[in-house]
Formats: structure tokens, sequence, C-alpha cells
């Protein structure tokens, strides 16, 4: 996906108002984007939001605080 | 007993054209004084206390009738009161300029915090609209509603925005503010029907 390849913002990593999901066990991004997105398939939008912290999509673990733009 | 007469009545007119004479000089430097007093205060008093202002000139415009009238005892007996009402307008128009300027004050530093907040509330709004927007079902509490309502919101608040910027650039900060508060109320209820509340 062309999104994949996209930075996230500064400006969004600086943002206070961005919303933030701390990861549980048993989460994924597609769990995560489907509880704030209403569809799984969104889940790049909160991977690129968080290329900082997430190398791959696949790999998050619990106590990380992920931003959902 | 007749030249007596005489004698008496021209030394009494002769004493009060003296002593009238006598109170001409007081009664041009009363005026002149409240004149001066009043000069360096009536632009502040014309804007904070212009009604009392209204009511100072009246009652020197009322003695400077006297002295054209040359009832130069009625200026010097007047003269007190003006003198008390001048320095009363003194004082409040001292007072209630630095109660405006205490207010501009707090507003302007209000608004350095509200100017690094709201764009940044209206940021977090406009990524996730753009995300829900691109959903084939919205999450849980949201509506089609509330996100076309959030929608017509950005575009609310972002006109909002930069009406409480323009005010701020031309030095109006308690307009900014005002302008800036309905902008972050709005942004708060938005965000809240959009669920972007931290888990």
């Amino acid at each position: 996906m062309a999104d994949d390849k996209t930075p996230a913002p500064a400006a969004a990593a600086d943002n206070p108002y961005t919303q933030t999901h701390v990861v549980v066990s048993g989460d994924t991004l597609s769990k995560i984007a489907q509880k704030y997105y209403g569809d799984a398939a969104l889940y790049t939008k909160i991977f690129q939001a968080n290329r900082d912290v997430l190398s791959d999509p696949n790999k998050i673990s619990p106590g990380q605080k992920l931003r959902i733009p | 007993m007749k030249k007596l007469s005489v004698w008496l009545l021209t030394s009494l007119v002769a004493v009060l054209i003296v002593g009238c004479a006598g109170q001409k000089a007081p009664a041009e430097a009363a005026i002149a004084n409240a004149e001066s007093a009043i000069a360096p205060i009536r632009d502040a008093a014309r804007t904070y206390v212009p009604d009392q202002m209204q009511a100072v000139d009246a009652q020197l415009n009322s003695l400077k009738d006297s002295l054209a009238k040359g009832d130069y005892a009625a200026v010097i007996a007047g003269a007190p009161a003006l003198n008390t009402a001048i320095s009363s307008l003194k004082d409040a128009a001292a007072a209630k300029q630095a109660d405006a300027e205490a207010a501009i004050a707090k507003a302007k530093d209000a608004w350095a915090g509200m100017s690094t907040d709201v764009p940044k509330m209206v940021d977090a709004i406009q990524s996730r609209v753009d995300v829900l927007s691109k959903s084939h079902h919205l999450p849980k509490g949201v509506t089609k509603d509330s996100l076309a309502s959030a929608k017509s919101g950005l575009d609310t608040m972002k006109t909002g925005w930069s009406d409480a910027s323009s005010a701020a650039t031309s030095g109006d900060f308690t307009t900014a503010m005002s302008k800036a508060q309905a902008v972050k109320d709005q942004a708060t209820q938005i965000m809240q029907s959009l669920g972007m509340t931290s888990s």
C-alpha cells in the first residue's frame, strides 16, 4: 500500500490530542483498528502513525502505547 | 447728611467693584487649573468612565458660563466641588484602565496556551475524520450522523480559528480568546462524539 511508505507526520507524533491505545495481551493492529475505526483493514493507519516504535505491523507488545490517528 | 449718603453709596459701589475685580483673577485661575487637571486624563476618562467625564465637563462648562457672565464668586464657590470631581474622575479612570489592562494581559497569556492547543485538537479530529471516512464500518458508538457532523464541524472550527487568530494578530486578545474558546468547546464535543478518548 502506498500509505505504508508514508512516514508518520511529525505533527501527529507530537500532538497530545491524538488518541492513544495501550497494547494488552492478545491485541493486534487489526483488532485495534477494528475497535477504533470499525474496520480492521485500516490497521495500516495505526502502523504508519507509530513507525517510530513499530518496525513490523505483526509485532506489537503489551504495554506499548500506540497513537491512534 | 445728603452728602454723607452719597459718599457712602459711592464708597459701597467702589468697594463692590474692587471686590469683584479682585475675584476675577482667582476665578480665571480656578478654571485654568481645572482644565489643566482634566487635559492629561481626558482620553482615558472618555474611554473608561465616559459618564463621569461627561458630568465633569458639565460642571466645568457651568463654571465657565459663570466666568463669562462675570459671576466670579460663583466660579470660586464652585471650584472646590469641581476639583473633587476631577480627582474622583482621575482615580476612577485609572482604576478602570488598570482593570482593563489586567484583563487584556490575562487574555494574552491564555491565548498563548490556546493557540498551541486548539490547532492540535483540530488536527487530531481531521486525522480521525480522514481515517473514518475510509472505513467500511464505523466503530461502536460512532454514527454516520456524528461523522458527518464532525466533517462540517471541522469547517466551522477552521473558520472560527481563523477569526480568532486575526483578532489576536490585531491585538484584540479578549475577542481572540472568546472565539478560540468556542472552537475548543466544539472540538471537545466532536472528539467525544468520535470516541476519541484514550484507553
